[in-house]
């Protein structure tokens, strides 16, 4: 059985009929791609995109949104990799299980991630009192927002550091050993480095998957208000916030605020993809993005 | 200069189970370890180089017992399968990075000799992933010599190298068993190449040693089917095949004077198809020549000899189901069986 993707086994196949079959098919989901995102940029005019990427309502629920997946980030590197580490280099009983529980946040609607924060943290559960106490107050909050973050993108992390700490050949690191180095020493100079090319693009993933949230978000923290390390005005995330306006019947704002935040997006990509080319980055061009 | 012995050493991984084996190793003195896939090489040089645990036994150096010693106070110059080398480093910093670990400051200046002594020095600055298989070899074992090991532990040299860069690297271990003051442990599955390097042999089979000895007494005395083929012996038929043969018939010949497990011996010569009375006639099957001569394969009764036309040929190359006649000197027949095996395979 044979699919699209399998590299044709006879010469024959490569025939002008099969080229074109293949450029339909793949050339359908590329438009699949890029056409939404056409459409918001095509329907607000450029000079509504500007002023609204200079309005300050947009401007907070973009540093919000930023602000918090940042963090979101930062909380998959310090939790996630040593996971990923010790599902790919410790055999332990349940790990199985362990896996699955990895890959749930991938499969559950965020919505119903969202409905079952809100049932722990709601004010007045004990959870809420405990976290307000601790100065974690979560219901309403950046904190509402980075939780929701991490549970729905730290997978992406642990799933790459988990491929990619299996994926360090044990011979290099026995080789390293022999050398003379330590457990320790031979982590961080041959496991972590030769990892780190695939955690970062796990990184990456875990990103953007946690700034496009908007289902655990609408429910956990609808508004978010100053609190923990966020002290701006009452805002939302920028997904909320094109939600509101497109609810709102506000359809060119909508569309605006959407492009404003798609080039933001672009524009970080881009620089990785600048890293790349001029060195700044342990990796090869062309190794993390295509 | 370093006297390594291993004593009783046993080990498993998987259910495998290695041992016990025991092992001198002096310093100038190469051993090559043969053995089938799966018969415990790699575990062996693993246990010795502190990846697998021992169950039993010793692996003393100098009188030190290494035994419960992690991998890197072993001083073990070890090259896994694949050479292990650093891919996010380039070849220098491959060859310095025992240096750097010990905080040597000045180590690309100090593993400069090295990097000469194996013509890495135009290729130093390069990635393991633009390197020949030849410079790769190299780049290895001038890696391994940084660390100053007290024994160098090679796993599988020439696997996937080409024909050039394996002449290359059997002159790097000739002048390494010359020149180096420690002793030279090397794995291998290819005996030709074993035989080139190596100062005494260690047979390997399903995780016992099935032979020890140097090259004349393997030759000597292969005592088992898989010993003999293994060293080369192109004529290896066991039992069962020699029963086949009637009576007076050059199987019934070979089968009075082997072992219980077979006979084995080398290319027997071709002889003038007139006069001689003695030797043997086959049918040609093949004939290809090589450096030492014809190679000749033909068939007796219901066995397939190999035999050997010396250079420069005295008769016309044979032709394919043409008649040849051979003799083969009793001297040379080594009879294979379990007496061979136990007497050669001293404590």
């Amino acid at each position: 059985m044979s699919t699209l993707l399998d590299p044709p086994r006879r010469r024959w196949r490569t025939g002008p009929y099969w080229l074109a079959l293949q450029l339909v098919l793949s050339g359908s989901l590329l438009l699949l791609f890029l056409l939404p995102i056409y459409a918001l940029f095509t329907y607000a005019p450029p000079q509504r995109i500007l002023s609204d990427a200079a309005n300050p309502v947009v401007r907070a629920a973009i540093g919000l949104t930023l602000f918090a997946s940042g963090i979101a980030v930062l909380a998959a590197v310090v939790f996630a990799i040593p996971l990923g580490y010790l599902l790919a280099r410790r055999p332990f009983r349940g790990r199985s299980v362990v896996e699955s529980l990895v890959a749930l946040p991938v499969v559950v609607p965020h919505l119903l991630v969202g409905v079952g924060f809100f049932f722990l943290l709601v004010p007045g559960s004990p959870l809420y009192r405990f976290t307000t106490a601790i100065g974690f107050p979560v219901y309403d909050t950046i904190w509402g927002v980075v939780l929701v973050m991490v549970f729905v993108s730290a997978p992406y992390t642990v799933l790459a550091a988990d491929l990619s700490f299996r994926a360090v050949d044990g011979r290099v690191l026995e080789a390293a050993r022999s050398l003379g180095a330590g457990p320790g020493a031979a982590f961080l100079t041959v496991t972590f480095p030769l990892a780190l090319r695939g955690i970062v693009a796990g990184l990456l993933l875990t990103w953007a998957r946690a700034v496009s949230e908007i289902g655990g978000i609408l429910i956990l923290a609808y508004t978010v208000y100053p609190g923990g390390p966020y002290n701006g005005p009452v805002t939302s995330t920028l997904s909320v916030l094109v939600y509101n306006l497109f609810q709102a019947g506000d359809l060119k704002d909508a569309a605006a605020v959407s492009s404003v935040f798609l080039l933001i997006a672009f524009v970080l990509f881009f620089l990785v993809r600048l890293g790349e080319r001029s060195g700044w980055v342990p990796w090869r061009r062309g190794e993390l993005l295509p | 200069m370093s006297v390594w012995s291993v004593e009783g050493l046993a080990s498993h991984v998987d259910g495998f189970r290695l041992g016990p084996i025991d092992l001198d190793l002096r310093p100038g003195h190469a051993v090559a370890v043969l053995g089938s896939s799966g018969a415990g090489k790699t575990t062996l040089l693993r246990t010795l180089a502190g990846f697998v645990p021992a169950d039993a036994g010793r692996v003393v150096r100098d009188g030190v017992d290494l035994t419960d010693r992690p991998p890197e106070e072993r001083a073990l110059g070890y090259v896994p399968q694949g050479l292990g080398l650093f891919p996010h480093r380039t070849v220098e910093r491959n060859v310095t990075y025992p240096l750097e670990l010990r905080g040597v400051t000045d180590a690309l200046e100090r593993t400069r000799p090295l990097l000469e002594r194996f013509r890495l020095t135009a290729i130093a600055r390069r990635y393991p992933t633009r390197l020949s298989g030849g410079e790769l070899e190299r780049t290895a074992i001038a890696r391994a010599l940084a660390a100053e090991p007290e024994l160098i532990a090679w796993d599988e040299p020439w696997q996937a190298l080409d024909v050039e860069a394996r002449y290359e690297l059997g002159r790097v271990f000739e002048e390494l068993r010359e020149t180096a003051e420690v002793p030279v442990v090397v794995v291998t599955h290819d005996p030709s190449l074993a035989f080139a390097v190596a100062d005494s042999f260690l047979v390997l089979r399903a995780g016992r040693v099935g032979l020890r000895g140097d090259a004349t007494a393997l030759l000597e005395n292969p005592a088992d089917a898989f010993t003999a083929r293994f060293i080369g012996f192109e004529n290896v038929f066991d039992r069962a095949t020699l029963e086949a043969g009637p009576a007076r018939s050059f199987t019934a010949w070979l089968r009075e004077r082997a072992g219980p497990e077979g006979i084995a011996f080398g290319r027997p010569e071709v002889v003038p198809s007139t006069g001689l009375t003695g030797a043997w006639e086959g049918v040609v099957r093949s004939a290809r020549p090589t450096p030492d001569g014809l190679a000749v394969t033909v068939v007796v009764d219901a066995l397939s000899v190999a035999l050997r036309m010396p250079l420069p040929l005295s008769a016309p190359v044979p032709s394919v189901r043409a008649p040849l006649r051979f003799t083969v000197d009793e001297k040379n027949l080594h009879p294979l069986g379990p007496v061979g095996l136990s007497s050669t395979d001293h404590p």
